[in-house]
């Protein structure tokens, strides 16, 4: 840095050294950054004469050719841009919510019947209900509504815990569920838990048990001492109204039967479930969803699976 | 250069050297650490089972550790270690007071260690950025008014005519961090011995407060600040002159009165006034140009002294930081346009874009500034210049796999949020923009992987660097100063 001068473009430096070698050239600010920032400038006064930007007393400038008109109870309104109006008149007048109003205005006024018989209603329910579905139901129910052994219940299968017929979805969405089984630790020593677990087992025709244990689980099963056939029946096909499941299909929905290899294996796991019983909640969702919501996820869970 | 040796070798009694090793030395730690966790929490994203169920240790604890590493630890302690050593070179003067340097070096560097251990225990004021408790709050804003005092009166004290332009930057950042972490943070403690406290502020003017802080803190902090940096260690790097002193002049005024009014882009389409929103999107266009002001200066500096590119890897960590000082800086005010930031906002674009500021800018620039500086502090020359080479494409690589994957992350997610379908109906759910993310967040902990692994390459260089020095020091002096020559 000995020559000072910037000898390509005949400039000097302003003169001023420090730290031994360090110096600066006097170049003019570059004519297209300047040029550009007085294009920024031009940007930003057009930015401002449309849109609010100034602050004046205890209001502001409203910005000018920018009205945006909507409705209000029936009435038109035009104000000067602002978001909030931007949105109102985005939900009530974008092609995408005019679409979608249309159908659920439809949606709103068909039945239930006619709803689930008609290919094109069923679209959009499909539709919809997806997004629905995957912002309120799917954080548990699972995306497309297969559920989670031992958690949250299947909803793609036509086995029912609390009825699938389209009153008892809706029933279920609106007011929540609470599923209940006491625990029977108390109740049962092990020889009883066992032979009851054989019983439930021998129900679905699963192999591998003992014939005579489960003869004996049977006794307690429809007896008062452990009085099982309450809630399940007295032939184990369960009680919709208790949301208690049939326990002669080879559904599971708590112990982990299909999962378990051996017979000893699947015993454990009703043993369990009948060992510690079973809480479990769903969330009502009557007042987060509006009607038509609601009426659009019943129909989309109930064509998820086997609807009744 | 041999000049600047040879101050170098008396610079013992005429500098400060001591403090700036320290803060030196405790950048790379807390670069080290800081990025780190970085990698582990991209991880944590992609991976969640990596949380372990381990509250101290989940992405929501861990994530200000990240950010308050690698801005106030790395960031924060290469400013400390650049603006002590240029303030003493181009002023030709020993700091104001050893004593005070010190008090910064332990207060701050204790801020962050109590910031890192309260985090992680679950205590946070909850501020993007200014995380820290009370207390911690209280710390911090005497060491800042102490390294304000200190920085001014070594500048009072200087025997040159003329303030160097990296100082403005400095001193610019001083004032402006002070004033914002000290109005920021203005909070009522729930009681004396505990570290909750409530914000003076409340609702939207509690939100413009902290992007007013936040936003500054990248302008003030992870700009200005770094700007100082880069005009003193550009030229030195490059012995060329600065290219413009005009366009310092111009540049810094706009800088520094633009970036004030910009936070509130942070904050568009949310429940703040209109005219607010627009403000902060027409100011943000207009720092655009004072923006590459500097990187015009950098860059320009650098002409005529390209053929250094070939044979100089600091200089390619410079005019790297450079060009991505310049993309990002031209990113940030589209972004803030309304109808761009209806798209990009609370998606990944915004953490990508922060990502090619913070890797590609502030740290690229320090890694410039401290491989100049090490060898000068210790005396000697680096331990391997091939390291330097390695050290810049692992980070090269590790910033392009970030931000790329998270330029497709942010950008594909915004579409699939406003995606509707024929019937008018959002085409996708949350989750499935979730779930979309995955890959892309991959990617991501790769290149964070990537760019740590070259940090840890300069850590080992800079090891072998100083412990050399050492030995060389052992020896006398004469076989020294040949072995270095």
């Amino acid at each position: 840095m000995n020559n000072p001068s910037d000898k390509k473009q005949g400039v000097q430096t302003t003169g001023h050294v420090w730290d031994d070698d360090l110096c600066e050239y006097n170049n003019p600010l570059p004519r297209w950054w300047l040029w550009t920032f007085y294009g920024t400038v031009f940007f930003a006064i057009l930015y401002w004469l449309l849109y609010p930007a100034w602050p004046v007393g205890s209001s502001y400038t409203k910005g000018l050719f920018n009205d945006i008109t909507y409705t209000v109870n029936g009435e038109e309104v035009t104000t000067h841009w602002n978001t909030r109006a931007l949105f109102m008149r985005d939900m009530q007048s974008s092609p995408a919510a005019v679409r979608q109003r249309e159908f659920l205005d439809v949606i709103a006024a068909t039945d239930y019947e006619d709803l689930l018989a008609d290919a094109d209603k069923l679209a959009f329910v499909r539709s919809y209900g997806r997004g629905i579905f995957g912002d309120y139901c799917a954080a548990c129910h699972q995306t497309g509504g297969t559920g989670i052994v031992g958690r949250y219940p299947n909803l793609s299968d036509d086995d029912w815990l609390w009825g699938g017929s389209v009153a008892d979805i809706e029933r279920t969405i609106m007011h929540g569920r609470l599923g209940y089984m006491p625990p029977f630790r108390e109740t049962f020593d092990a020889e009883q838990l066992d032979v009851v677990a054989e019983y439930v087992l021998s129900l679905s025709g699963i192999d591998g048990g003992d014939a005579a244990k489960a003869q004996r689980g049977e006794v307690i099963f429809k007896g008062m001492a452990g009085g099982c056939f309450h809630c399940h029946g007295a032939d184990g096909k369960g009680l919709p109204s208790q949301g208690a499941p049939n326990l002669t299909d080879s559904v599971w929905t708590i112990a982990n039967v299909p999962a378990a290899e051996t017979f000893d294996a699947k015993k454990e796991a009703v043993k369990g479930v009948i060992h510690n019983g079973v809480q479990r909640q769903m969330p009502a969702f009557g007042e987060r969803l509006s009607p038509v919501e609601v009426k659009v996820l019943t129909a989309y869970v109930h064509q998820l699976g086997g609807g009744q | 250069m041999a000049n600047a040796a040879t101050m170098t070798a008396h610079g013992g009694q005429q500098y400060n050297y001591d403090i700036v090793k320290k803060f030196s030395i405790m950048a790379l730690v807390w670069g080290v650490v800081g990025m780190s966790v970085g990698v582990m929490i991209a991880s944590q994203l992609a991976w969640p089972v990596l949380n372990f169920d381990i509250p101290e240790i989940t992405f929501g604890r861990l994530r200000p550790v990240h950010t308050t590493l690698v801005i106030f630890g790395f960031g924060g302690n290469a400013l400390f270690a650049t603006s002590y050593y240029v303030v003493q070179r181009t002023c030709q003067v020993r700091l104001y007071s050893d004593a005070l340097a010190s008090f910064t070096f332990w207060g701050w560097n204790l801020a962050g260690v109590l910031g890192v251990v309260t985090y992680m225990m679950g205590y946070t004021q909850g501020r993007e950025y200014a995380e820290f408790t009370w207390p911690i709050d209280i710390l911090i804003a005497v060491v800042w008014v102490v390294y304000f005092w200190v920085f001014v009166q070594t500048l009072v004290r200087r025997n040159q005519p003329h303030i160097y332009v990296a100082n403005w930057f400095y001193i610019a950042f001083i004032l402006a961090t002070a004033l914002l972490h000290i109005f920021n943070n203005l909070a009522v403690p729930v009681s004396l011995f505990g570290l909750e406290s409530y914000s003076m502020f409340s609702g939207a003017q509690d939100a413009m407060t902290q992007w007013w802080y936040g936003h500054n803190a990248v302008g003030f902090f992870l700009t200005a600040a770094f700007l100082g940096m880069m005009y003193y260690f550009v030229p030195k790097q490059a012995g060329r002159p600065i290219y413009s002193y005009r366009l310092s002049i111009v540049h810094f005024w706009a800088l520094i009165f633009l970036y004030m009014w910009v936070g509130t882009h942070h904050l568009h389409w949310t429940a703040i006034p209109d005219w607010t929103s627009t403000l902060a999107a027409t100011f943000s266009i207009l720092l655009l140009m004072p923006s590459w002001g500097g990187m015009i200066n950098g860059v320009m500096t650098l002409s005529g002294a390209w053929d250094k590119l070939r044979s100089d890897p600091i200089m390619l960590f410079m005019i790297t930081s450079l060009s991505f000082y310049g993309m990002s800086t031209f990113e940030g005010p589209m972004m803030s346009l309304k109808s761009v930031n209806a798209l990009s906002h609370y998606t990944d674009w915004t953490v990508g874009h922060v990502h090619s500021g913070a890797l590609g800018w502030v740290a690229m620039i320090s890694f410039g500034a401290l491989y100049h500086l090490i060898p000068r502090l210790w005396n000697t020359t680096l331990y391997s210049l091939r390291l330097v080479y390695v050290h810049f494409f692992l980070a090269t690589v590790g910033i392009v796999l970030y931000i790329t994957a998270l330029w497709v992350a942010g950008i594909g997610q915004g579409l699939m949020l406003r995606a509707f379908d024929e019937y008018g109906n959002l085409a996708y759910s949350f989750i499935e923009s979730v779930v979309f993310l995955h890959k892309p967040y991959v990617v991501r902990a790769i290149g964070g992987g990537f760019f740590v692994a070259g940090i840890l390459v300069m850590a080992f260089n800079t090891y072998m660097t100083i412990s050399r020095a050492k030995r060389e020091a052992a020896q006398p002096a004469a076989v020294a100063h040949a072995a270095s020559a």
